[in-house]
């Protein structure tokens, strides 16, 4: 019964609220361009009118190209199963560790790479090796961070690892999870193609990376990549924030309200989140595309930064 | 002129036989030759006396000579003297001995011709067609006179063939001509290596019209109109190069009041144009702020346009003769006021751009054209400034009331989009300098002076600095008015060539911002 409560919950937080975080972001983004820019439910509108689109499929394509939509809306959905919104809304156990949550979006990210090349348009090839090179050189970063957390928390589970740094009060205090927060922050920004790694808003094929894989794509099927990415780029945000921002241990009443009340906070601290990111979009410019490892190596030297300070200092972790 | 009566002698010690007939018009020389010679002639001009090949083009003068006729023209930019040498050919052999192994800027003008007239040219190291492609019959040249235009063709078919890089891993990318957002037609064929580029073959004329044509036999009054609608950003420089030929070939003065005028309009159009271009230029670079900046302030500018003649775009201002009407009286001050508010603004954008160490990484040493290159293909407009090119025609060739106002010419050396990117902002400033200059100091007068009817079989050049670069119309009128053929040569048709070559060894997704630092136009190369 608490499972089902739990993937409910859960499963309406995370679908909710992902196409809402899009929205602000482009409203930022315009208000920093003098521009009133779309609504901020912009996003749902545009999903619901993209759901009830036919799908127009290139008759040289194979199964991959119907067949992958689903496959990244669910691999994008079973992720966010394994990062609870709330620790008080969780089970007792989620099965899965992170382990078993970056080899699921690892799964998503292959079936589009290999989608971009199915259709065999000038594009998609392009996009999928740019894919592959970022992708690549970002994976080592999300790992060694997240091991780092599984070292201080003694668990590679997230539920445990939220729970243990719950206890922690404000982990951001200590610097070795500021250098962790530092690489997964870089991490979103780059996994969820944002500027200055990939320009979400370009008309430019040739500069693309993540809109030249899904280019071939129309209706109902382009809804669910577009969706797929949304729920992904919020399951990664909500692994930031709850792991390194945790706030449930703040709440003191019980019961419903408690439930309600963290949520909230956890929406406020979501919206916070994308805020930064807006604001770190309009702040900088495109890489040039062969500048992206600098970006990849800076975001694994502070994650590695992190990893060494749990041996070095040692201290800062050893609370409890 | 001593300086044409030297450049005669000079070429008459070389060429004393092969030279047949001379004729001098206020700056223009030109002289008849033998065309077995031509090779000879135009490398001596062009190597050894090092005048760029600025324009080339054909005629048919069966009407008056029984002949076709190819024109080179060469341009003395430091003394302001073109040099036009003309050469007939036999209507019967239809062939013309290639000059592009030594002068390499002929070689899209050679394939042009061979297109549109027949005119083959020998030894063309690449004499692929030009203007069609696919699916136009290869034995009908649209330009000859015989040539029907109501007529309807076969639709030919023939596959285009692009240069092959062959090699390990080296693949192609086909682009366009279908292209996202609002973009003209044109079909980039990369060779590439992964990343790197190593070929760009651009297919253009796609959207061919057939102007040079079209406007044969039709009046002088009714070809302003189709030389303001040639290409839709460079309206009032290429309506002003057609007045300017025009007016030549009438032989008359027009009052200083419509020139300065003029000039006025052709620094607004200048200004809105590279406002667009740096915009796009950051909005390739994923810049949002700098943008949106931009286009506010070409916003302006246009609001300008708008209140002046009722017309963004600038047509309907020219007239044979001058202006249309008096668009500045009684605006100055309110001009003056709205030009100076677009100069604080840009200054201060241009100061944050500039500091942005991010976009400066993304432009410096991207897409670099260098001067060797930019010479031999007679790179011109802002691309060429770029590159150590500093030539300008309101500086070689002044027309309207530019030798009368003060202004400098942006010279950079690299040929990257950062100098490209920073001689369109010099020019910025420059043109609000100007047009506020010409404001303050316009003289009173008639705006315009009438045209009594055109001499047949007289030509000349219109020569403008239009926003892209050197814009060179030649007119040659007819009986009863009309045009007996006109010839436009827009600044994209030679940048093109020089795009292709800045792209090379640079990075495909760096392409868009390479081409959008020089933004050339396609209606304009296609015609």
């Amino acid at each position: 019964m608490r499972n089902l409560l739990y993937i409910v919950i859960q499963l309406l937080v995370i679908v909710m609220v992902a196409p809402l975080l899009n929205g602000i972001i482009k409203k930022i983004k315009a208000f920093s361009q003098k521009r009133k820019g779309a609504p901020i439910f912009q996003m749902y509108f545009d999903l619901y009118k993209l759901s009830r689109k036919s799908s127009v499929v290139s008759d040289v394509s194979s199964w991959i190209f119907k067949v992958t939509p689903y496959i990244v809306f669910a691999t994008a959905v079973a992720a966010a199963l394994l990062v609870p919104v709330s620790s008080l809304i969780a089970p007792e156990q989620i099965p899965g560790d992170f382990i078993m949550l970056v080899s699921i979006l690892a799964l998503g990210r292959f079936f589009i790479m290999i989608t971009a090349l199915d259709t065999a348009s000038t594009f998609g090839g392009m996009g999928s090796s740019r894919e592959a090179m970022i992708s690549s050189l970002i994976e080592p970063s999300i790992l060694v961070s997240l091991f780092t957390m599984g070292l201080v928390t003694k668990s590679t589970s997230l539920l445990p690892m939220m729970n243990v740094m719950k206890g922690i009060g404000f982990p951001l205090a200590h610097p070795g999870c500021i250098t962790i927060f530092l690489a997964l922050f870089t991490i979103i920004i780059a996994e969820s193609s944002r500027i200055p790694v990939d320009d979400p808003a370009t008309h430019l094929e040739l500069t693309m990376v993540h809109e030249a894989m899904i280019l071939e794509y129309s209706g109902r099927h382009l809804a669910l990549m577009e969706y797929g990415a949304a729920i992904k780029q919020l399951t990664l945000i909500t692994l930031l924030v709850n792991i390194l921002i945790p706030h449930d241990q703040l709440i003191a009443i019980t019961g419903i309200g408690a439930v309600v009340l963290s949520l909230t906070i956890y929406l406020i601290k979501v919206i916070g989140i994308s805020i930064i990111i807006a604001i770190a979009e309009v702040s900088t410019v495109k890489f040039k595309l062969f500048s992206i490892p600098n970006l990849a190596a800076m975001s694994f030297i502070l994650a590695f930064l992190g990893f060494l300070q749990y041996f070095v200092l040692g201290g800062c972790y050893v609370l409890f | 002129m001593v300086i044409l009566a030297e450049l005669k002698n000079k070429l008459t010690e070389e060429f004393s036989e092969d030279i047949y007939k001379r004729a001098e018009k206020s700056n223009e020389l030109y002289l008849e030759v033998n065309p077995d010679k031509i090779v000879e002639i135009c490398t001596y001009i062009n190597i050894e006396q090092g005048y760029p090949l600025i324009s080339m083009f054909a005629n048919d003068e069966q009407s008056f000579c029984d002949k076709y006729a190819v024109y080179y023209v060469f341009a003395d930019r430091e003394r302001g003297v073109l040099l036009i040498i003309k050469t007939l050919v036999d209507p019967q052999e239809m062939k013309i001995r290639s000059i592009t192994e030594k002068v390499h800027a002929a070689a899209l003008y050679e394939r042009e011709i061979n297109d549109l007239f027949g005119i083959v040219p020998t030894g063309h190291p690449n004499p692929k067609r030009l203007v069609f492609h696919s699916n136009w019959p290869k034995e009908e040249f649209p330009l000859r006179k015989e040539f029907d235009l109501k007529q309807k063709l076969d639709f030919a078919q023939e596959e285009i063939n692009f240069q092959k890089v062959t090699g390990e891993g080296v693949y192609e990318i086909p682009v366009g001509p279908v292209h996202a957002g609002i973009i003209e037609p044109g079909h980039f064929r990369f060779s590439v290596a992964g990343e790197p580029v190593i070929n760009l073959e651009a297919q253009l004329y796609y959207v061919h019209k057939g102007i040079e044509k079209m406007c044969e036999g039709q009046s002088i009054e009714k070809c302003l109109y189709v030389s303001e609608r040639i290409s839709g950003d460079e309206t009032f420089a290429n309506s002003l190069a057609y007045c300017e030929a025009i007016e030549k070939i009438a032989e008359v003065q027009i009052s200083y009041r419509a020139k300065y005028t003029r000039v006025v309009f052709a620094e607004l159009e200048r200004l809105t144009s590279h406002l667009g271009d740096l915009g796009g230029l950051c909005l390739d670079a994923a810049y949002g702020f700098a943008t949106f900046q931009f286009r506010m302030m070409r916003g302006w500018a246009y609001g300008i346009a708008d209140e002046l003649c009722g017309m963004r775009f600038l047509r309907s201002v020219n007239k044979l003769g001058g202006v249309r009407k008096d668009f500045v009286e009684g605006k100055e001050a309110k001009l003056i006021a709205e030009l100076k508010k677009i100069k604080t603004e840009l200054d201060d954008t241009v100061k944050i751009i500039k500091a942005k160490s991010m976009f400066i990484d993304r432009v410096e040493n991207t897409g670099i054209l260098q001067n060797k290159i930019a010479s031999d293909l007679n790179a011109v407009g802002p691309a060429g400034r770029a590159s150590g090119l500093y030539f300008d025609v309101r500086k070689t060739f002044p027309y309207e009331a530019y030798d009368k106002l003060e202004f400098d010419i942006p010279k950079h050396y690299n040929g990257d989009i950062s100098c490209r990117m920073n001689t369109k902002i010099e020019e910025c400033f420059q043109a609000i300098e100007l047009m506020i200059q010409a404001l303050e100091t316009m003289p009173d007068g008639k705006i315009f002076v009438p045209l009594n009817c055109v001499k047949p079989y007289r030509f000349a050049f219109g020569l403008t600095e239009a926003p892209r670069g050197e814009n060179i119309h030649w007119v040659m009128t007819g009986k009863n008015n009309t045009i007996f053929r006109y010839k436009i040569r827009t600044p994209s048709f030679c940048n093109w060539p020089a795009l292709c070559h800045a792209v090379k060894g640079n990075i495909v997704p760096d392409f868009p911002l390479i081409n959008k630092s020089f933004n050339l136009s396609y209606a304009g190369n296609d015609l």
